[in-house]
């Protein structure tokens, strides 16, 4: 008998480069073994040798255990119906608790396309919202334009009013340096940033090669993370949506201790040239001398000086750990200061994000080498920089503009259904009567407010359809659902990563069952619109692929000029049926859909390097920042003005306001420090299981990740809760169930509950048991019209039900398990 | 005979568990059954918490406990490298191996009503490649070779607080701890 484990004997197949396209920040390589039309195995990158200057571009758990999402025994095979559905809505009460009948593409596109006649004839094309980005919005816009929703998203307050005052959102631009010259700093601030998870992939371990080079590492963050631990940062553990204090508490410790021969804290050349409103004499103009930042620290006007004793009793930290902290980030020449989004997704949270970058400017640690304030998410987590690889254009032609106005706050959407009304922005109130909502690519229901809510707005409008693969929130809640097809079943494409690579992923199957492609569907809607698909879709989707590999560029080694990255020859063209010109390119067409990935090779040196706001640093007069002074404004009227047009009052500098729904709010008697009703702060950390929603349904993913809530062990104790007992998480927007991680990594009064899973509710609705974050979740808008996921309040005890077992062990959604 | 090991750096371990859904796919395993697994210590008092995560497989011990205890001989160590493997034509699923190992290496499979376990994917070895786990690790954590080079390279630290005594079945296994 042969010695085996369970390896596949008698591999054949071919290894071809899989998709993993999912909003997680990160990009890997993918790579699967196809044999018979099923895909037997993965792998990550072995591309080319491994090494710190070059890594490899290693996949996560969620990417590895990709292939049970696209061969999942939920995947949604065939269009369907609610089996109570009529025109106009039918019992659209029983929308989440209805069956499902199985339809043919013809009547499934049909009903659709008729809905959306209907509704427009009876209501006008304001009543139809089609959510988030997508294929749907063009067949819309070509039909005369629907109501959108706009928002904050990941951002957080980062997404306005940081450029507002001269610095990078995060994403579009960045505002830290890049991953080599991360080796360069003597000290990294991670301010609310947990790469360990929230950005699998390279990053954590480029993040080390700076441990390696000798940095130290200070965490901010209410939780100590597996960042914290691996870095053997210092921890300070912080209260959410208190990050603004501690900030203020810090500069003010600049201020107070700064001595510029002595004690050297503060960077009063970089003040002094590149900022406006730091003191009196720094005003832009127009503005009211007395409002400057440094007599607002001091206490000038207020009476009220923003020392570590003031912001102790906000934050939580020690007076002498908060005057420690400032030393070290003011003392230490050559500072990385980075925080998340996650910090400013908060009620009122622009303030925070001007606070932040208030204390980069203070210090100096900014264009720099070694020398860096801003955000570190996503794309651009732990390695800053514009793209080396630009990404080339599929060649659609752009759709049609939306004739309907109507821009829904994401705060705003459901309350929009049902109280029949919004805030457009910068306008004021418009009615809205929607009626019909296309879910097309995103996890609406799930991830922008008060999840119960959305549930009864859903119930409330004519019609609900949404395009899927497995039966998502948003899927359930429909009237008609039509199975889209994964990237896995698609021509192929490209996918950008972090600033170094590109992926090029194939087709890896045909389409299962009887998913199509969600161009293939705005086509057939298209014609039953009496459209023709042609104007959005003059060509094959075969021909978008090819179209975006011909135009990515890639960048030469003089680190300024950028040249074709693929190669094609007329053969070719040829052999891929396609309209196109032969180009010279660095990369074979044929070798590098083979590989899978072009990364650019870096060292130490090259001329790929990255620092952020270099130019405007070394001479602010000639690089001017896109601000009307031209300077990063500390003191910024627009943010100011536009906060009129908005929700909430912003002042031009950073002064801290207590946040709705913040600390402040789970005491009755803040004076007297009496604990409310919701004594307990919840904040929503990405967590390994998911990618925001996706992949919450993947078996071996649950059983790695239980989705847990994280509380500080003297909490539990106090309510007589053990490790692993099942608690209820309730507030006034709903009640949620989890197993209790009892643990000493999380600050008292905190709980820590993992962003992104599948509500499942008990049978009268009531309790949600997956711990569905959005359940919690208020929804508000304040300031700009951000979003404040992780400002939330409530109370935590011992669940008396039955309960919890394992998410392992839960049924899958599986509509049509007979096949 | 050169036997092989495991080197784990348990001071670069982030716990995301990514061996362990390589090996799963590598393997097909279903859920509950983990030829790899991650185990997760916690110490310390808030504000002074401490962390820390050891992904083990099978060790393939040189006192390998599994191999005495099983009663139909099935389990036996590879001459060439010593990695520990089960014979598959002996195997009656009778699980005492899973019983007598520390380290619960040996993993029931339901459907063939046999044990499994980690065999050092020695089909991809023959290949030329390394096993899943080490070339999946986004940290670059587990590393796999000859036992002998990996404890001259990193010493010989083979448990922490929490863990079976190495003194039990001697394994091949080599640990970074802080």
């Amino acid at each position: 008998g042969q010695a085996v484990g369970e390896a596949n004997d008698d591999e054949e197949g071919t290894w071809k480069s899989a998709a993993c396209w999912h909003n997680c920040g990160g990009r890997c390589v993918n790579k699967v073994l196809v044999k018979d039309g099923v895909v037997i195995r993965q792998k990550t990158d072995d591309t080319h040798l491994d090494s710190p200057d070059f890594p490899q571009q290693r996949g996560c758990l969620r990417g590895r255990s990709q292939r049970q999402q696209v061969f999942g025994a939920d995947r949604l095979k065939y269009p369907m119906k609610r089996k109570n559905w009529k025109p106009g809505g039918g019992k659209k009460e029983l929308r989440g608790k209805d069956q499902w009948v199985r339809i043919s593409w013809d009547e499934a596109l049909d009903i659709v396309s008729s809905e959306i006649k209907r509704v427009k004839v009876n209501y006008g094309n304001e009543a139809i919202w089609a959510t988030g980005d997508g294929e749907m919005d063009k067949v819309l816009f070509e039909n005369g334009g629907c109501t959108k929703d706009y928002g904050t998203t990941s951002w957080g307050a980062w997404m306005w009013a940081s450029t507002m005052m001269g610095v990078a959102e995060g994403y579009y631009e960045v505002g830290m340096n890049d991953r080599l010259d991360l080796r360069n700093s003597q000290l990294i601030v991670l301010w609310g940033l947990n790469p360990a998870w929230s950005s699998p992939g390279s990053p954590t371990y480029n993040y080390l090669q700076a441990k390696k080079a000798g940095a130290k590492f200070i965490s901010i963050d209410p939780m100590y993370t597996d960042s914290a631990e691996v870095f053997d940062a210092e921890w300070f553990p912080i209260r959410p949506g208190t990050d603004h204090a501690l900030a203020l508490a810090i500069m003010h410790t600049l201020l107070d201790e700064d001595d510029p021969k002595t004690n050297p804290l503060i960077d009063w050349e970089f003040l002094n040239s590149c900022t406006v409103g730091f003191d009196e004499n720094h005003m832009p103009e127009g503005a009211d001398p007395k409002d400057n930042f440094k007599d607002y620290l001091l206490g000038t006007y207020d009476h009220e000086p923003k020392t570590a004793e003031w912001a102790s009793e906000i934050c939580g930290l020690s007076p002498n750990l908060i005057r420690q902290l400032a030393r070290q980030i003011g003392g230490t020449k050559r500072v990385a200061l980075l925080t998340g989004w996650a910090a400013a997704r908060i009620n009122d949270g622009e303030g925070w994000v001007q606070a932040f970058s208030t204390l980069g400017f203070m210090t100096g640690h900014m264009g720099r080498p070694g020398r860096m304030t801003g955000v570190s998410v996503h794309r651009a987590a732990g390695n800053g920089g514009p793209w080396l690889i630009e990404q080339g254009s599929k060649g659609y032609p752009a759709p049609k503009e939306n004739a309907v106005t109507n821009l829904i706050n994401h705060n705003e959407v459901f309350s929009a259904i049902l109280d029949g009304k919004f805030h457009q922005k910068g306008e004021g109130e418009r009615k809205a009567n929607l009626q019909f909502i296309y879910h097309q690519y995103n996890a609406t229901l799930q991830t922008r407010t008060s999840i119960n809510q959305g549930i009864k707005a859903h119930r409330e409008v004519e019609f609900v359809v949404t395009n899927a693969y497995n039966l998502t929130t948003n899927a359930q809640y429909s009237d008609i659902v039509l199975p889209v097809t994964s990237m896995w079943e698609r021509e192929g494409g490209l996918l950008g990563g972090n600033r170094e690579m590109i992926i090029v992923h194939s087709n890896i199957v045909d389409p299962l069952y009887e998913a199509k492609s969600d161009i293939w569907i705005a086509k057939e809607l298209m014609k039953r619109l009496g459209k023709n698909p042609n104007t959005l879709y003059p060509f094959s989707e075969k021909q978008a692929f090819f179209n975006e590999l011909a135009t990515t560029n890639v960048i030469m080694e003089n680190g300024v000029d950028f040249e074709p990255l693929v190669g094609i020859t007329a053969e070719d063209i040829k052999a891929w049926g396609v309209e196109g010109k032969p180009q010279k390119g660095r990369v074979p067409i044929a070798e590098l859909i083979e590989r899978g990935v072009y990364q650019v090779a870096r060292r130490p040196g090259d001329n790929f390097g990255h620092i952020a706001y270099e130019d405007f640093v070394n001479d602010p007069e000639n690089n001017p920042v896109d601000t009307p002074s031209g300077k990063f404004e500390i003191y910024c009227e627009t943010i100011h003005e536009e906060s009129k047009k908005g929700w909430s009052d912003i002042p031009p500098i950073p002064k801290y306001i207590p946040k709705e729904l913040g600390y402040e709010d789970t005491f009755g008697d803040w004076k007297n420090k009496d604990k409310g009703k919701y004594p307990f702060q919840l904040y929503n950390p990405h967590y390994l299981r998911r990618s925001h929603t996706v992949f919450d349904n993947i078996p071996w993913l649950r059983e790695m990740m239980p989705s847990p809530l994280f509380m500080n062990a003297t909490d539990a104790k106090e309510r007589g809760i053990k490790d692993g007992d099942t608690v209820i998480i309730y507030n006034d927007h709903g009640k949620t169930l989890r197993p209790a991680r009892v643990t000493q990594t999380m600050t008292p009064g905190v709980l820590a509950l993992p962003h992104g899973a599948w509500p499942r509710f008990d049978k009268d609705e009531k309790i949600d048991k997956a711990g569905a974050d959005n359940i919690l979740q208020a929804p508000i808008s304040t300031g700009l019209g951000t979003s404040g996921w992780n400002t939330v309040i409530c109370d935590v005890k011992k669940y008396t039900g039955k309960p919890l077992t394992e998410d392992k062990d839960w049924e899958q959604l599986i509509v049509f398990p007979e096949g | 005979m050169t036997q092989i090991g495991f080197f784990i750096d348990v001071t670069k371990c982030i716990g995301c568990k990514t061996c362990v859904v390589a090996c799963k796919d590598k393997n097909n395993l279903e859920v509950g059954r983990n030829f790899r697994r991650v185990y997760s210590f916690e110490e310390g008092v808030f504000p002074n918490p401490s962390l820390s995560h050891v992904s083990l497989s099978c060790n393939h011990c040189d006192v390998p406990t599994c191999i005495p205890n099983c009663p139909t001989t099935a389990i036996f160590k590879r001459a060439e490298d010593g990695a520990v493997l089960i014979d598959h034509d002996k195997c009656v699923g009778c699980r005492y191996c899973e019983w007598n190992c520390p380290y619960e290496a040996p993993q029931f499979n339901e459907q063939l009503g046999k044990m499994t376990k980690c065999d050092t994917c020695f089909d991809l070895r023959d290949a030329g490649e390394e096993p899943v786990c080490v070339t999946s690790c986004p940290l670059r954590a587990i590393e796999f070779g000859p036992i002998t080079e990996l404890r001259k390279k990193y010493g010989t630290v083979s448990e922490i607080k929490g863990m079976p005594s190495a003194s039990i079945t001697q394994p091949n296994l080599v640990m970074k701890i802080k």
